[in-house]
């Protein structure tokens, strides 16, 4: 790591903030911090928008250097000409860190912001003060309030942490986590990554007691080398999910050897990600869909799954798609059948495996509970994935709260997988709204919900193929 | 090893011969066919001999990068006589396809006997370093790209997912008739190159193409190490 692995710990889990060049009318970053649990400050020459500051209750300085207390983290907000400065008051003041939103530097290739940021380099790291960006939206902590967006959570837990080259992608995972009720603990925009890289984050999250699965959004990495072998460490410690954007075939050069000349970026980013076991996605649905089943689902490597659809195309459907994605669809033991041919309507159904259930759950929930206790006593089964109905859901959640609750059941009694679909086409193909709404009320009951059966399979398949290969790295 | 490779940068060369490349590796334990420069055809019938016939010559010089393109390779050369004429016949051939290439001579090798052809290989990726590919040889790894990479160093796990990661997987593990390949010596060589280039971070590229794989073992039938610019060297 290139700084002090305690003081980036204080940076991130700051007991006071500073605030340098923020802006009226809005005030963006200092409101940011409305709940924030400690201490906020603001420092600002700027006659105009001092007022402002003052207005919101907040103590405004005119240097980092003349606030009376320690400063954990500053959040650097001023024009790129000025950042050296500011730089150069945080490493005197002996903040703990800096998230430097100021954008303006190697990122617009000009020789003049190339200068600048290798002069904020050269000081943060003399001074040895972690340096989050620039050109980055700093870092979110939950359980602290410190949010750079107000859509940000605070609260108590966390199921994962998000370490993002783009501000944008940290914002939607972390928004789109959020909505599917899934406790976001920390959240890294690490910009243009010039002081602390993609490695020094990804081995603090290692270490993080509060992070229990990674997602990352990358583009490149500066260390290669080091983010390789560091990779590989923390998956046998916790899963990371990687969506890599700007497949480029930058660094592809004349070659001498046949080796050389199929070594594609593509191909060597693959590579990594099979040999360390870290779950690839391609875009920010698949990296949240695999969240959703790291965070939602119990560890398991197991494949053989009961498939319930509401209708027979549904049940073919279903059935192509998680076969397709390396799961089995076994026939149940005789006495299951045995005890579902005493009330399953095999008129318009089938409980052969995949269900074709409709008929039989219909208005009432009963049936899918007679459903779930037959295939939760049968060992050949080792997961669920249940195709869910969102009707009347505009009027009423009492029935999808029935559902929840017999999965509920079903899920703790066994301690297996569940998946649950509510697909906008199938049954639900009339209503696609309510489904949609549907399927955010399912994810905030702590369920692993999807809107195809597809990326619900897809998911778990991944999911599954990385329990699959820490069993085998453990063994 | 330190030899060869200063004397390849001394000479201002970054490819090496295809006898030094297996030079190189035969050192390190890796099984290869050496290859034995002959500079004269008396001598190249002398190293034939000594091998045992059907035997195998190359043109060696660093100026040629495709062998076969010049006319540089004659196989299945069964007594001296053969050896000679081949050797009289690939000097003329060359000299009218690449006047200007510095020839050393020629290597001679036993003529090993056809087995599934594969290709391990390593280069040098800007972002990651050091990395191995595995693949099936010829038209699997030219036209179909059929092949799997690691970043070295690698595990023991790693070199045994290479090798069934391939979709050709089925013709090692035998079809129609054909008896499978030795893949536990293939994973052991993929396992020695990744460790041969980990110890040796002066090769940039390295091709063992192709590699003949039998039933009971594996051997690199050709072999070429292309040298990393010297550290402060502009290329």
């Amino acid at each position: 790591m290139n700084v002090e692995r305690a003081r980036l710990h204080r940076a991130l889990n700051p007991r006071s903030v500073a605030v340098v060049g923020d802006k009226g009318p809005q005030y963006q970053w200092l409101s940011n911090l409305s709940e924030f649990s400690g201490n906020v400050y603001s420092v600002q020459l700027d006659e105009k928008e001092i007022p402002g500051i003052v207005e919101k209750g907040i103590q405004n300085f005119s240097s980092l250097n003349d606030i009376p207390e320690d400063v954990d983290l500053v959040i650097c907000a001023v024009p790129r000409q000025v950042t050296p400065f500011i730089v150069a008051d945080a490493v005197k003041k002996q903040a703990g860190g800096m998230a430097m939103f100021s954008s303006g530097f190697v990122e617009t290739g000009e020789e003049i912001g190339a200068q600048l940021q290798d002069q904020i380099v050269s000081a943060a790291r003399a001074g040895g003060l972690p340096l989050v960006g620039p050109n980055c939206m700093g870092v979110y902590n939950r359980r602290l309030g410190v949010k750079f967006m107000q859509g940000q959570e605070k609260g108590e837990g966390g199921d994962l942490s998000v370490i993002s080259q783009s501000g944008t992608h940290g914002i939607s995972l972390t928004a789109g986590a959020q909505a599917l009720g899934i406790r976001v603990t920390r959240t890294i925009s690490i910009g243009n990554a010039a002081v602390l890289n993609e490695a020094d984050y990804l081995e603090y999250l290692r270490d993080d007691p509060e992070t229990p699965v990674i997602v990352m959004y990358l583009e490149g990495v500066r260390d290669g080398r080091r983010f390789a072998a560091l990779l590989r460490d923390v998956t046998r410690v916790k899963p990371v999910v990687i969506w890599r954007g700007g497949r480029t075939t930058a660094g592809s050069r004349a070659a001498q050897s046949h080796t050389a000349s199929l070594a594609s970026n593509d191909a060597i980013w693959g590579a990594l990600m099979r040999q360390a076991g870290a779950i690839s996605a391609d875009s920010v649905e698949e990296a949240l869909d695999a969240a959703q089943a790291l965070v939602r689902l119990p560890r398991s490597d197991r494949r053989n799954l009961a498939l319930i659809a509401m209708t027979g195309g549904q049940s073919v459907a279903i059935t192509d798609q998680f076969a397709r994605a390396g799961f089995g669809v076994p026939e149940l033991s005789a006495r299951s059948y045995e005890r579902l041919s005493e009330f399953f309507v095999t008129i318009g159904g089938s409980y052969r495996n995949p269900f074709d259930a409709a008929s039989t759950i219909g208005r009432e929930t009963d049936n899918l509970a007679k459903i779930l206790d037959i295939l939760a006593g049968d060992p050949v089964i080792e997961g669920v994935a249940v195709e869910m109905q969102a009707r009347d859901f505009d009027k009423s959640t009492e029935r999808l709260d029935a559902t929840i609750e017999v999965l509920k059941t079903y899920r703790e009694r066994t301690g297996l997988p569940v998946v649950t679909l509510l697909p906008e086409g199938g049954i639900g193909a009339a209503n696609p709204t309510m489904a949609v709404a549907a399927r955010f009320h399912v994810g905030r009951a702590g369920f692993a919900v999807y809107p195809s059966f597809a990326r619900g399979a897809a998911a778990l398949g991944r999911v599954t193929d990385y329990w699959q290969w820490r069993s085998e790295v453990e063994a | 090893m330190a030899d060869i490779i200063a004397s390849a940068r001394a000479q201002g060369r970054s490819l090496l011969t295809e006898v030094e490349s297996k030079q190189l590796l035969a050192d390190a334990g890796i099984p290869v066919a050496l290859a034995h420069l002959a500079t004269s055809q008396k001598r190249a019938v002398e190293v034939a001999a000594e091998l045992g016939y059907p035997v195998v010559l190359k043109v060696v010089s660093a100026d040629i990068a495709h062998k076969s393109d010049v006319g540089g390779v004659a196989v299945g050369l069964g007594d001296a006589k053969a050896v000679r004429k081949a050797f009289k016949d690939m000097m003329a051939r060359v000299a009218e396809a690449a006047p200007d290439a510095h020839i050393d001579g020629v290597a001679v090798q036993s003529m090993a006997k056809q087995g599934i052809e594969v290709i391990v290989g390593a280069t040098t990726d800007p972002q990651f370093g050091p990395v191995m590919m595995f693949g099936l040889g010829g038209v699997f790894v030219e036209v179909l790209k059929d092949v799997a990479f690691r970043i070295i160093p690698l595990e023991p796990r790693d070199a045994r997912q290479m090798v069934r990661e391939i979709k050709g997987l089925p013709i090692l593990q035998g079809v129609r008739g054909q008896p499978p390949a030795d893949i536990e010596a293939l994973e052991a060589l993929i396992l020695s190159v990744s460790e041969f280039v980990a110890a040796h971070p002066e090769v940039a590229e390295l091709d063992l193409n192709p590699v003949f794989a039998y039933e009971d073992g594996v051997i690199a039938v050709d072999a070429r190490i292309v040298l990393a610019e010297p550290a402060g060297v502009p290329s």
